[in-house]
């Protein structure tokens, strides 16, 4: 129960609405269990027969090269890739030991519990404090007053109050990059996911940002759990308690962190990890 | 067969003056280009002052004889059509003659104003359905349907209008309405006698329809300038496609929506053939209801400037000469509050193009 009571009043309050609808939740340890999966796009395989599960609680990794399926794999946690042209899988995704695509989820329900952050930072066209909300707004968790309580907690949260807080109303888009992806983190938090997916989150940013952004990742486990692609093998190693490897739409290693960048099981994860390739 | 010339003695010097002889063509013509650019821009401006100026000279003898209460005025009476004359404010005019342009600024406003409630939302509905909601293969055609609609001369919609869409509507669509709303105020002005179907509600839906292929072509040129990745924020956030389109997308894009929707409204109240076909044409009153017979400025100047040139005091004409001068007014005040939107909206906007 740990997990979901939280660190912040606004988590507190997320977790008690969501057991107020579902008193009964059993979670099992794993959050996300991932069964032979396969998926592609008009007959073309990008990802083969991958399984693994995620620990609750747990930052994994997912490194390798340019086009190897990591960003697929991804977004296919949280049902991105549904919409996308010729999109055909094979296997399963459990989330809390239930399907994503099993007829009782809802879609909606999903992305509220398996967030995402980007490559680039993607604020919305409204102002800062709006772009925090618009989650909690969109799923009705909070309204009102309530809304300028859940922004302050989720600014704070992600160390953006201060510079922020006097211009609550005002855009977005003039705060820096490593601010702007700050802020769709907050927006992000502001849900109560359980699972956090982030797609190289920090690719786009300088190394002090960088460094701000890691800092906040690590705070955020226990309490939930961190999926994150990154070409940053550094950012692996400093970040995860795991580490996949995905090499050709397959995964070719799946371990502790220490062990998979310093005992490889797979040579193509030597060789990857070493720089040799990618 | 030989294409090239053979090369022959003296060969060389003729290349370099031929040489010599297209760089003074190329310099004469970057002379004309230049010219010719400074005076092309002068000519939509320079039209724009003629234009006004000759309107104002030509109205000026109504502005003097009839002042402010041209603008109040509701009476539209030619005056005696037998040649009798009198002098008010020293200009000649028919003996009572009396013009107030009220009842067609009024009808100007009311059917533009219809025509954008109509035609706003059906024409972001069909640009998100164009670039979101259908395939490509539907959705391709049907732009270019969308497209070639806003090419239809308005005479054939007007044609239609007076013939089918009007009658239809007075017979199976504002019935409905006009006996189902109750009699307070506000709603009364949708009760009433529903008419034949000429009129302010059938002239503001017919303006409606044609200005939805402009608005609606430039909205979606628009949508398809919004990069992918908020929007895509915003579905993994668990927004609807409805919550992305109204709280993402759309404003995204707020500011060029408004000027889409001015550029129809410039169209709208400028309108001419169509309006005098489906409004009834009647001049001196203000509809009393949502239904009634009424005319607009331009529709005004179009049916009665036969008529007026027979006016031998040219009083007539400077009356309409007046309503022209009052209709740009109107357009170019429209564009300048549109303006003001869009720098107001514009402020939490993101530039397009912007990820």
């Amino acid at each position: 129960m740990d997990e979901i009571t939280g660190r912040s009043p606004a988590d507190a309050h997320v977790a008690s609405v969501l057991r107020t609808l579902d008193p009964d939740r059993d979670r099992p340890a794993e959050v996300l269990a991932v069964q032979r999966l396969s998926v592609g796009f008009a007959g073309q395989r990008v990802l083969r027969d991958v399984t693994v599960a995620l620990p609750r609680g747990t930052v994994t990794a997912i490194i390798g090269p340019t086009g190897s399926g990591k960003s697929t794999f991804l977004r296919t946690l949280n049902r991105m890739n549904d919409r996308v042209r010729g999109f055909e899988r094979d296997g399963d995704v459990l989330l809390d030991g239930e399907s994503i695509w099993s007829p009782a989820q809802d879609l909606l329900a999903v992305r509220r519990r398996v967030g995402m952050l980007f490559q680039r930072p993607n604020p919305f066209p409204m102002s800062i404090r709006d772009n925090v909300v618009a989650g909690v707004r969109a799923h009705g968790i909070a309204r009102g007053k309530q809304l300028d309580v859940v922004a302050e907690i989720r600014l704070r949260e992600v160390g953006l109050w201060d510079a922020v807080k006097d211009r609550l109303h005002g855009s977005p888009y003039r705060l820096s990059g490593g601010q702007q992806q700050l802020l769709c983190l907050a927006r992000a938090l502001a849900v109560g996911p359980e699972v956090l997916l982030l797609d190289e989150p920090t690719s786009a940013l300088d190394p002090m940002s960088t460094e701000a952004v890691e800092a906040l990742f690590k705070t955020l486990t226990p309490a939930l759990t961190l999926l994150v692609v990154t070409h940053n093998l550094g950012q692996a190693r400093r970040l995860s308690d795991a580490t996949i490897l995905f090499y050709d739409g397959q995964l070719a290693e799946h371990g502790a962190t220490a062990q998979v960048f310093e005992q490889p099981q797979d040579p193509r994860t030597a060789r990857y990890v070493q720089g040799l390739v990618g | 067969m030989t294409l090239r010339a053979p090369s022959t003695p003296g060969g060389a010097r003729r290349d370099e003056s031929s040489r010599r002889a297209r760089r003074a063509w190329a310099r004469r013509e970057e002379a004309v280009w230049r010219l010719g650019g400074r005076v092309a821009t002068l000519v939509p401006v320079g039209a724009l002052v003629f234009v006004l100026a000759v309107l104002a000279v030509k109205a000026w003898p109504a502005i003097r004889v009839s002042g402010w209460g041209y603008l109040t005025g509701s009476s539209w009476l030619p005056g005696s059509t037998y040649g009798g004359v009198e002098k008010v404010h020293g200009v000649t005019i028919p003996v009572g003659a009396h013009y107030g342009a009220w009842p067609l600024v009024a009808g100007t406003l009311q059917t533009s104003a219809i025509a954008l409630v109509f035609a706003v939302p059906v024409s972001i509905l069909t640009a998100f359905a164009l670039t979101e909601g259908l395939p490509g293969r539907i959705a391709r055609p049907l732009g270019f349907v969308v497209e070639v609609v806003a090419g239809i001369p308005s005479v054939i919609i007007g044609l239609w209008g007076v013939l089918v869409l009007g009658p239809f509507l007075a017979h199976d669509v504002y019935p409905l309405i006009a006996t189902h709303v109750p009699n307070v105020p506000v709603l009364k002005y949708l009760g009433g006698s529903v008419g034949y179907g000429e009129g302010l509600l059938t002239s503001g839906l017919v303006l409606g329809l044609m200005i939805v292929p402009i608005i609606a072509s430039t909205t979606r040129d628009l949508f398809l300038q919004v990069p992918a990745l908020p929007q895509e924020g915003a579905r993994a956030l668990g927004m609807t496609d409805a919550e992305v389109a109204r709280r993402v997308t759309l404003p995204w894009v707020r500011s060029g929506v408004i000027g889409a929707a001015v550029l129809g409204l410039g169209r709208a109240l400028g309108e001419t053939i169509a309006v005098a076909m489906v409004s009834g044409s009647v001049l001196g009153v203000v509809s009393p209801n949502l239904y009634g017979t009424m005319t607009t400025i331009a529709a005004t100047i179009v049916s009665q400037l036969d008529s007026a040139a027979t006016d031998g005091t040219g009083f007539a004409v400077a009356n309409l000469a007046e309503a022209g001068l009052l209709l740009a007014a109107i357009s170019i005040a429209v564009n300048l509050a549109a303006r003001a939107i869009v720098r107001r909206s514009g402020a939490l906007r993101a530039p397009v193009g912007r990820a």
